[in-house]
């Protein structure tokens, strides 16, 4: 056994997935890949990888299913892969759990750079497992217990809705969330139509957070889809 | 409700039908009775009624009362009556003018409102025409835009596939020629690998390339403009090409030829048939598992047509699809729910297949293969005749 990361691709094209496996291999993970979801998730069942990477169109097992499969049994990070046009099936998946996107053709190194960006989230939240007073991410300090946030060494005020909000955004930080995971996550399963509470709640959020709201750098709009929370690490 | 105008022209014909029938028959009272001139009045009652409705009728109706008292009945121009059975007959003559101007404007009543009826019948008859007419052209327009952005979908998967591949390719050869090194993750690439990546980027160019090339094919079908060469050739010779082309994607698959002794020389384009053949070599190669074996077979069919039929041991095509399978961009391992692992074609082939056989004046269709399992895709051709080879380059206009 080694202490390479281990990554799952699951593509239905082989010429992708030839290129994957190598690139990957190249920065020193361990990498397998299955043709289709059933493959995948049965390789999946006695490799446990760190990570999978998902094509979503796919024969026998589509990636929705995958992931929905996956989420089942791990909380294992996901990237998907998906092409223009597939916008609403990508943000279903992201709501079933899916951590992040790329949006094909990409380049190796947007890839890589997702792939850092999951494996370091699921270790820290591994880390973190243990009950915390305190989060302390980046431009960002907040004490749970007396609810005091601090950004740049600044301390500011929230409303009850804003921290928790805020909470849900560290807790899950570098991961896209779509607005129906905020909703659900921050208001309950009787709001997740609301967008317009959602845009009211980041609105002032970045107000609050943010040097120059008109072009945030901590809570980024991620179009079409919903927000990811960069703390600026 | 009758317009004011309408009705005012009612009250003037009512008074210029009595005066003229009073004017008319006064000078002659002597000569008729007043039975006579009671009708005459009736009748303008009549045609009043009938024209002008109930009221100018009840005018008309007055005033007969009062020209023929005044002017007929004795004593003349006083509106006193001498004998008592005048006073019966000018009341009867009442009566009957009444009677007669309201039933008879009732009937015109009735009958507009009939006409009335119909025109509103037919009007909304139009109307509900035209509102289908709308709504068929607005369902067509949109059946053939969902048509148009899933075919565009269809092309740019297609297209953005490879350059997926090829992008992904390059980008990690161009990480190493650089040197980049990303956080502690040094870049290396073995010879294996850096030749792997180019044989990517290779295969997914000719990739694109056959798309390119499919994509102009089918455009030169569609729009009637696909030219057959028509020359005097075997069927042997038509499917060795096809198999020599075929030959790196047969990957183990054994092929058996088996072609009626016999079978004559046929006037085909043999470049465009040979295509069709690879193609569907190709495909049985596709969606069969290694080791199996594909069968050719050509005989001769009836009404002067040989028929060839390519044949797999594959998982076969489901009947529903075996159609839209020759739909432009349908791929059953996509589209219809057919598992495979090796890599799904352009969607192409077998509508650039249909194209060139129905071009040539032939069909082409999908059957069970033998037993039951498997593919058979079954294809006539015209043997053809003299004339046709006297014309080579004949324009074959397919209709879609």
């Amino acid at each position: 056994m080694n202490d390479k990361p281990r990554i799952l691709v699951v593509d239905d094209e082989p010429q992708l997935t030839r290129v994957l496996r190598t690139g990957l291999k190249s920065r020193g993970y361990d990498v397998r890949v299955a043709a289709d979801g059933l493959a995948g998730f049965e390789t999946f069942s006695d490799w446990h990888p760190e990570l999978v990477i998902t094509d979503l169109a796919m024969p026998n097992m589509d990636g929705l299913e995958l992931c929905r499969r996956l989420r089942t049994i791990s909380q294992v990070p996901i990237i998907i892969l998906s092409a223009k046009g597939e916008e609403k099936i990508k943000v279903e998946a992201l709501d079933i759990g899916a951590d992040d996107f790329v949006t094909k053709p990409f380049g190796i190194d947007e890839l890589l750079a997702r792939v850092r960006a999951s494996l370091r989230r699921a270790s820290s939240r591994n880390s973190n497992e243990t009950t915390q007073t305190a989060l302390e991410l980046g431009d960002f300090h907040v004490d749970l217990e007396s609810r005091n946030v601090t950004v740049r060494g600044r301390e500011i005020r929230l409303t009850p809705k804003e921290f928790d909000l805020l909470i849900y955004f560290i807790n899950h930080s570098g991961k896209v969330l779509t607005h129906h995971t905020l909703l659900a996550a921050v208001w309950g399963g009787d709001y997740v139509e609301q967008d317009q509470y959602l845009r009211v709640f980041v609105g002032n959020l970045r107000k609050k957070l943010e040097t120059n709201p008109a072009s945030p750098r901590y809570i980024l709009t991620e179009p079409w889809v919903g927000y990811r929370f960069s703390p600026n690490e | 409700m009758e317009p004011v105008n309408l009705r005012w022209a009612g009250y003037v014909g009512a008074i210029f039908g009595t005066a003229f029938v009073t004017a008319s028959l006064a000078p002659f009272h002597e000569q008729i009775n007043s039975t006579t001139v009671a009708l005459a009045f009736l009748l303008v009652v009549l045609f009043v009624a009938l024209f002008w409705g109930s009221r100018p009728a009840l005018l008309a109706s007055v005033l007969g009362v009062f020209c023929l008292n005044f002017f007929f009945l004795p004593p003349l121009y006083t509106l006193s009556i001498a004998h008592p059975q005048n006073w019966v007959a000018l009341t009867a003559f009442f009566t009957t003018a009444l009677a007669v101007g309201q039933l008879s404007a009732r009937a015109k009543r009735r009958a507009e409102e009939a006409e009335e009826g119909r025109r509103e019948i037919e009007r909304l008859y139009q109307e509900l025409q035209a509102v289908f007419e709308r709504a068929s052209q607005a369902e067509a327009l949109r059946q053939s835009e969902r048509l148009k952005s899933a075919l565009l979908d269809a092309v740019t998967h297609d297209l953005r596939t490879p350059l997926t591949s090829i992008k992904a390719s390059i980008t990690t050869l161009l990480d190493e020629v650089r040197g980049r090194s990303q956080e502690e993750q040094l870049v290396t690439l073995d010879s294996e690998s850096r030749l792997e990546m180019m044989e990517v980027i290779d295969e997914e160019s000719d990739r694109l390339n056959r798309f390119i090339g499919g994509l102009i094919e089918l455009a030169r079908i569609e729009a009637g403009e696909l030219r057959l060469s028509r020359r005097w050739g075997t069927v042997d010779e038509i499917i060795s090409t096809a198999l020599a082309r075929a030959e790196p994607f047969k990957e183990g698959r054994e092929v058996e030829v088996d072609i009626e002794t016999e079978l004559p020389v046929v006037s085909v384009d043999e470049r465009a048939v040979s295509e069709v053949v690879y193609t569907l070599v190709d495909n049985a190669a596709k969606y069969s598992a290694v080791g199996t074996s594909i069968r050719i077979s050509a005989q001769r069919a009836d009404d002067g047509m040989i028929m060839m039929a390519v044949e797999d041991k594959g998982d076969g095509i489901a009947v529903d699809l075996r159609e839209r399978v020759f739909d432009k961009f349908f791929r059953a391992t996509r589209d219809g729910d057919i598992s495979t692992h090796q890599p799904s074609g352009t969607g192409m082939g077998l509508a650039i297949a249909k194209g060139i056989v129905e071009a040539h004046g032939g069909k082409i269709w999908i059957d069970s293969g033998a037993g039951g399992r498997g593919t058979r895709v079954v294809f006539t051709l015209p043997i053809g005749d003299e004339e046709i080879t006297e014309q080579p380059e004949h324009a074959a206009h397919v209709d879609y």
